[in-house]
């Protein structure tokens, strides 16, 4: 390309505004054509529901006929006051911990066992990622057979071992740590694939380097994996978060909730005082009061760990 | 004292022998070079010195000591990668103390032989960078640096200055031929680079599929090399190769000159020939010559020679200078006399 020398006054050179830019080079009619449906459509089915479930939240509405009983807070004055949601609340902090401090370190684990393409490896990452394939429902239903003190596997346990049979998801005491058990069962192998895709993509002289260097196997892992896994790590625990936050279907199977309400989520307990019991508008308080910790967490995680990182 | 011996090696990846059978000497303090085309093994046994790759078969010895089975940090070897392989989320202070601090030495002892290393390799302003932050040269140093500062028995290079470009790469090879002669270790070092390879070595060793084509300083290998391979492989522009009814009058199978022995002559010539084209480079032209029966020849003359085609002209090879070679691609002697 040569540069020629613009005749015209130096006022002509300007660099012309950008919207005049944009209406020569033809952007302005492809803003014109593509904006509008895609702004139509996250209005239609992202902005609207959110607004409308604020909105709904301050009405007891039992989903028939028309909204018109405004109670203002009182749906949410209900909630604050009501220790089965203290409860489902601490059960999420619970799910989300779990998820974290036991789910993510078991899939860096097994991600760095595994991560290396041989066909062993292979068949091994299929088993850990099958749970995550099977529908949570299916999941919760395989899991209540094997908890099941009549006739479910643990009931076989107790047969041969001779012991009283062992009803571990009415147990209050334990019945959660079950929850939390499938939960991580369920989900570690989605965690496991990210960081072995992330492994698999440290470049292998890095690794080569950290061996001349004189790093162990551990400490190669430590210095140099891990840190050029970060970025995976990061993502991984925003995911957990949001999972964990959002657990529903695994729960209803299993406990239902039970026994005594004390293995609700908050989903599962929108689901079960919301919905099931027609209070429609309470729900919608549960379920903006969801979307706020869903939101709060994600963007508070967002800050202290990815954006001063400097990646993702 | 750091010598290296691989004694009847022989590397094979599953079905693919990669490396039959190699057995070399490399002595101390030498700067010992592997050239050859791509793919003939060169990394592959550089990488069985350093212990990255197992050896398949034979032995590896550093010192006389047997390390065939040694683990990289065991043998006191260091390595400098193509790619330079810095570790990106460590700044350059930590990636070369890297190896110190594995080696557990305490703040102190890293912090100055990092400032030492530094300073020699003109880093010390960079410290703190990552090497994101770093161009290609200064990256390579930071590789340098890395190896230098674990004060290793042996170095090894694999085409460490490969990603510079032409300037960097003149300044820094004569920057590692002064590292070499500081140090006084023993450096071995891959590289396609012809003029690298002449500069740095004091011994070359050229590879072909695996092989050792032959072993020697680079003048040797120039002035003598012992087969067709050699001699096509060592020399820019590439010797010329005469087969046919011309060689087998001179009892070889092949003769051989380098562009710079053939001479150009106004009177009896041995050949004459028509120029195709000619590249001026100004110190040197290199002359495209088809001789009739024989076929193309390159000619190498001194300044500007001023044809650019289609000048007839004669020509004469160096008796001294040309070489022969037989069926088999070995040396034999040229028999002027049976001309
Ligand atoms: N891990 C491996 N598995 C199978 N074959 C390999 C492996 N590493 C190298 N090879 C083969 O060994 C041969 C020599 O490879 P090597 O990397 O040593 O060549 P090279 O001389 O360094 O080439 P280049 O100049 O291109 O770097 C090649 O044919 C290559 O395909
Ligand atoms: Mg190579």
């Amino acid at each position: 390309m040569t540069l020629t020398t613009p005749a015209g006054p130096p006022a002509a050179r300007r660099r012309p505004s950008g919207f005049a830019r944009m209406r020569t080079d033809g952007s302005l009619t492809a803003l014109i054509l593509f904006l509008p449906p895609a702004v139509l459509l996250f209005t239609l089915f992202v902005i609207w529901p959110i607004f409308s479930a604020v909105d709904l939240s301050f009405y007891k509405w039992n989903g028939y006929g028309d909204v018109t009983n405004f109670v203002g807070l009182r749906n949410y004055e209900i909630l604050v006051k009501n220790s089965i949601f203290h409860q489902s609340l601490f059960n999420s902090l619970k799910l989300l911990l779990a998820s974290i401090f036991l789910q993510i370190p078991l899939a860096l684990v097994l991600a760095l066992l595994l991560y290396r393409k041989t066909s062993a490896n292979t068949a091994f990452r299929l088993i850990f990622f099958a749970p995550y394939i099977l529908a949570e429902i299916a999941t919760g239903l395989i899991w209540s057979f094997i908890f099941d003190g009549d006739y479910g596997i643990s009931a076989m346990v107790a047969n041969k071992l001779g012991t009283e049979p062992f009803y571990i998801l009415a147990d209050k005491q334990w019945a959660f740590w079950t929850i939390i058990i499938v939960v991580v069962w369920k989900y570690f192998g989605y965690h496991m694939m990210i960081f072995i895709a992330a492994l698999q993509a440290v470049p292998s002289d890095l690794v080569e380097a950290a061996e001349i260097d004189g790093a162990s196997s551990l400490k190669t892992i430590w210095y140099v994996k891990l840190p050029m896994i970060m970025h995976a790590i990061k993502l991984s625990v925003l995911f957990a978060i949001t999972g964990a936050l959002q657990v529903f279907d695994i729960i209803i199977p299993l406990t239902n909730g039970g026994p005594s309400n004390s293995t609700h989520s908050i989903v599962s307990y929108l689901y079960t005082f919301g919905l099931a019991r027609m209070n429609v508008g309470f729900g919608a308080a549960v379920g903006v009061v969801l979307f706020a910790l869903c939101v709060g967490t994600a963007f508070t995680y967002k800050r202290m760990a990815i954006d001063k990182g400097g990646q993702l | 004292m750091a010598t290296l011996e691989f004694k009847h090696v022989n590397k094979t990846f599953g079905a693919v022998e990669v490396i039959p059978d190699v057995s070399l000497f490399i002595p101390h303090g030498s700067f010992t070079v592997f050239v050859g085309p791509s793919g003939c093994g060169k990394s592959t046994l550089l990488r069985l010195a350093a212990g990255l790759e197992e050896i398949s078969e034979g032995t590896l010895e550093i010192d006389g000591a047997d390390v065939t089975f040694a683990r990289p940090i065991e043998r006191g070897i260091a390595m400098v990668f193509q790619s330079y392989a810095l570790y990106p989320h460590m700044n350059v202070a930590q990636n070369i103390g890297f190896g110190l601090k594995m080696a557990g030495k305490p703040k102190a002892e890293i912090t100055r032989k990092v400032q030492a290393a530094a300073e020699t390799l003109q880093l010390d302003a960079l410290l703190e960078r990552k090497p994101g932050e770093l161009s290609g040269g200064q990256r390579q140093r930071v590789a340098i640096g890395r190896a230098i500062v674990r004060e290793p028995k042996v170095f090894l290079f694999d085409e460490p200055l490969s990603n510079l470009d032409a300037a960097l790469r003149t300044q820094m090879r004569v920057e590692l031929a002064q590292l070499h002669k500081r140090l006084g270790a023993t450096m071995i070092y891959v590289t396609h680079d012809q003029v690298e390879a002449m500069t740095l070595a004091d011994q070359i060793v050229v590879l072909n599929k695996g092989r050792i084509e032959q072993v020697g300083s680079p003048l040797e290998l120039y002035n003598h090399p012992q087969t067709l391979f050699v001699a096509g492989f060592i020399g820019s522009p590439k010797m010329n190769f005469i087969t046919g009814e011309y060689a087998s009058r001179l009892g070889v199978a092949t003769f051989g000159v380098r562009p710079e022995h053939v001479e150009i002559v106004t009177s009896s010539p041995h050949w004459t020939g028509t120029v195709q084209f000619s590249e001026r480079l100004g110190s040197d032209t290199y002359l495209h010559v088809d001789v009739p029966e024989i076929g193309r020849l390159t000619v190498r003359a001194v300044g500007d020679a001023a044809l650019t085609g289609g000048e007839t002209i004669g020509l004469a090879p160096q008796a001294a200078a040309s070489h022969g070679f037989d069926a088999d691609g070995q040396s034999c002697p040229v028999r002027w006399n049976a001309h």
